[in-house]
């Protein structure tokens, strides 16, 4: 209980709070509360404990610790991890605390570093200061209804509820579509490494089996278990990615929604030093980013469910000091061109900054940071003037070149493919042959289905041929390209020919046999010969040799039919 | 260099020294003077004022949408009189408290980059007449506090006022020489 003045502070903030005394909550106007508690309020004994707090550095540090560790426990914020820090944070601003030197490093920043914004200073042509690093927090309340307050600078307003709105838009919005469609294209999978083997052999399989079928040898019997295996694999293949995809989607969706209420009932708070008036809304990107980031450090187990989200907090988390943005951003998330060199420049001189993300436009390209990497002074070779401790001993330059990336983005969904390292080569290829291989199949999948499951034997049906030259085989099947007729006879030449739709006077669906009688035979014999009806299989524009035959018919019966 | 100084005889030689480089003592007429709040010696100027603040407009249009939204105050009409230009704006009130006859109040104003210390007048919302003066100071970003002896009708008045009340005045803020 050393620091039980700090409760008695809490419940008069409360009290006062409760009776009408203090517009903002307890937690939202902290500072100003303690201000005003501290120098009207506070009993002498309050004053010579506090005083009594501040006696050392290792007092001061137990006094945040104790905030951090047992106050936020006992407030209705447990486990809200922001809370303390912002609590430490405001205190450092004002008496007796912002004169004590524990409370320093808590002053101007919240410790939480997160996406810079390039934000130009005046008349600037791009200053390594120009990177200005913005810190996000949010906050369990939201008394006085201000969804975001900056800290720091003068925001347009119009400015700040565009990022917002944008951040809800890829929460779970239009902005989450737009990635999720671009993940499915280009994304790197969640699978482990024997299923994406399996996956990437399973469509090369079925390209070797496209290819043979198209140009192997006759597979004669085994061709049903060939395009058996064809189907079977690509429906597998098809039902796993779908599977996969739509589950990723699903847990991503879902868990965006989450974070997305979250963000509609708390506070956001921007912190960017320097007291700056912002004019022109390029900072709008990093503010969204950083709004983003704001709400998976309040709540890390929230995007645990979902893969997609977790791997894009995990970097930006991780990464986030080594990130600069600029780009005006609409609220569905749209990023709009802006003032682009002298934010390259400034990014170029700036020792941190490793990606840049910018609007896609003129000048954002690797061309155009190489060539300011060429023309920044820090590039030109410095003599070594390291003094070393024996002239026997030489300098070994093992420095790595540091190189600044882009990432031209059109939109906030794009930038978030960029910052969690979505982009996957490989499965863009494995994705183009997937939908190349997938759209043969569907081109061939009546072929196919002829193949594995065989339309009904048709019967021969009228109309017969009035002509005595043609022999009519007119067939009732709604599948004529799947069947043939070959006449067989020791009197007519043998011939084959396929069933097709036939128009003219009497249409019907027939082959039509012309006959041509063999020499020296005579005309007693004219009724010699038997007609087959055979299934035919093919493949795309391959015709395969003839199946199963289902039908016999003698030529009599075929000319006669109708004429009984 | 003589040492040997008696004590007495240094002070009063320092007693001396002071009373010969003070200024001269004011007036009384002249104490008078400036013991008078700043409405009564520049009473057009204040008239111009006034009318310019009583045109100022704050209304809040309640279009809520949730029914547990906390109160957010009544924005107080503020007019900063400059010595260029007079600028409209408003200020919220975070803090009020109008116990034992003293007001404490902390107060945000919209307008930015303001000065560390301003004086502040109270002026009835229905009359426009003044009804107290005070010097605040700058707390936190863009926060001010005041604390000043109320009078006795407006200590007895004021006593059950909340932050979340409709303020019954408006700020006329005076910040540069002439304060």
């Amino acid at each position: 209980m050393r620091f039980v003045w700090f409760w008695t502070f809490w419940h008069w903030s409360k009290e006062s709070f409760r009776s009408g005394a203090l517009l903002r909550g307890p937690l939202e106007g902290i500072a100003g509360h303690w201000d005003e508690w501290f120098r009207h309020e506070a009993a002498e004994s309050d004053l010579k404990a506090i005083e009594e707090a501040g006696r050392n550095q290792s007092v001061q540090r137990e006094f945040i610790a104790w905030i951090f560790r047992h106050w936020a426990r006992d407030t209705e914020w447990r486990g809200k991890r922001l809370v303390p820090r912002f609590v430490v944070n405001q205190l450092a601003g004002v008496p007796p605390f912002h004169q004590r030197s524990a409370f320093e490093k808590y002053r101007t920043s919240y410790r939480l570093p997160g996406v810079s914004a390039l934000v130009l200073g005046d008349k600037s042509a791009g200053m390594p200061e120009d990177v200005r690093p913005v810190e996000a927090i949010l906050l369990p309340t939201n008394a006085t209804g201000q969804p975001t307050v900056s800290e720091g600078f003068q925001p347009d307003a119009a400015e700040l509820a565009a990022a917002r709105l944008s951040a809800e838009s890829l929460l779970s919005g239009k902005g989450l579509l737009r990635f999720l469609a671009r993940w499915i294209v280009s994304g790197k999978r969640p699978y482990p490494r024997w299923l994406s083997t399996a996956v990437f052999s399973g469509w090369a399989a079925l390209g070797g089996l496209t290819m043979f079928l198209l140009l192997g040898p006759e597979p004669g019997d085994k061709l049903y278990f060939l395009c058996a295996a064809l189907v079977g694999i690509w429906a597998l293949l098809i039902l796993i990615t779908a599977a996969a995809l739509g589950w990723q989607c699903f847990r991503a969706w879902r868990t965006g929604v989450g974070f997305r209420r979250q963000l509609e009932v708390d506070q956001v708070r921007l912190r960017m030093n320097g007291g700056l008036a912002l004019k022109g809304g390029s900072a709008g990107l990093p503010f969204c980013l950083n709004i983003l980031l704001a709400l998976y450090r309040a709540c890390p187990d929230g995007a645990r469910h979902s893969w997609i989200w977790r791997r894009f907090f995990g970097e930006l988390h991780s990464n986030a000091s080594g990130w600069a943005g600029t780009g005006v951003i609409t609220a569905e998330g749209r990023l709009t061109p802006v003032v682009l060199e002298p934010k390259l420049h400034a990014c170029v001189k700036s020792e941190s900054i490793r990606h840049v993300i910018t609007p896609r436009q003129r000048g954002a390209n690797l061309d155009s940071v190489d060539r300011l990497i060429e023309e920044s002074p820090a590039t030109a070779k410095e003599s070594p003037t390291t003094r070393l401790p024996s002239p026997a001993m030489r300098l070994g330059f093992a420095a790595e070149k540091r190189r600044l990336q882009i990432h031209p983005c059109r939109h906030i969904g794009q930038a978030m493919m960029a910052i969690g390292f979505f982009d996957d080569r490989r499965q863009v290829a494995t994705n183009l042959f997937a939908v190349a291989i997938s759209a043969t199949i569907l081109m061939a999948l009546p072929d196919l289905r002829s193949i594995l499951v065989p339309p009904p034997a048709p019967m021969a049906v009228e109309p017969a041929s009035s002509s005595p030259y043609y022999l009519w085989v007119s067939l009732d099947t709604k599948y004529p390209d799947c069947f043939s007729a070959v006449l067989e006879s020791g009197y007519w030449s043998n011939r084959r020919s396929d069933v097709k739709l036939r128009g003219g006077v009497k249409p019907s669906v027939r082959a039509e046999i012309q006959l041509h009688r063999l020499i020296g035979r005579t005309a007693s014999n004219n009724d010699d010969g038997i007609v087959w009806i055979e299934r035919r299989r093919h493949f795309l524009g391959r015709e395969f040799l003839p199946g199963e035959r289902v039908g016999r018919y003698s030529i009599v019966y075929l000319t006669h039919i109708g004429h009984e | 260099m003589k040492i040997d100084v008696p004590i007495e005889q240094l002070l009063r030689w320092r007693l001396a020294r002071a009373e010969a480089e003070a200024p001269a003592p004011l007036r009384a007429a002249r104490l008078l003077h400036l013991a008078r709040p700043w409405w009564e010696l520049l009473p057009e100027r204040f008239d111009h004022l006034i009318q310019r603040l009583r045109t100022i407009h704050v209304e809040f249009g309640h279009a809520m949408a949730d029914p547990n939204q906390s109160p957010t105050g009544y924005r107080v009409a503020t007019l900063i009189a400059g010595e260029v230009e007079n600028v409209e704006t408003a200020a919220r009130i975070l803090y009020l408290s109008a116990h034992s006859a003293r007001l404490r109040m902390r107060f945000e104003l919209e307008q930015r980059n303001m000065p560390a210390a301003i004086e502040v007048t109270l002026v009835d919302e229905q009359t426009g007449q003044p009804l107290l003066c005070a010097s605040a100071t700058l707390s936190l970003e863009s926060e001010y506090r005041f604390e000043v002896e109320l009078p006795p009708e407006l200590a007895r008045s004021w006593q059950r006022l909340k932050v979340t009340d409709r303020m019954p005045f408006r700020f006329l803020i005076r910040a540069g020489k002439d304060t």
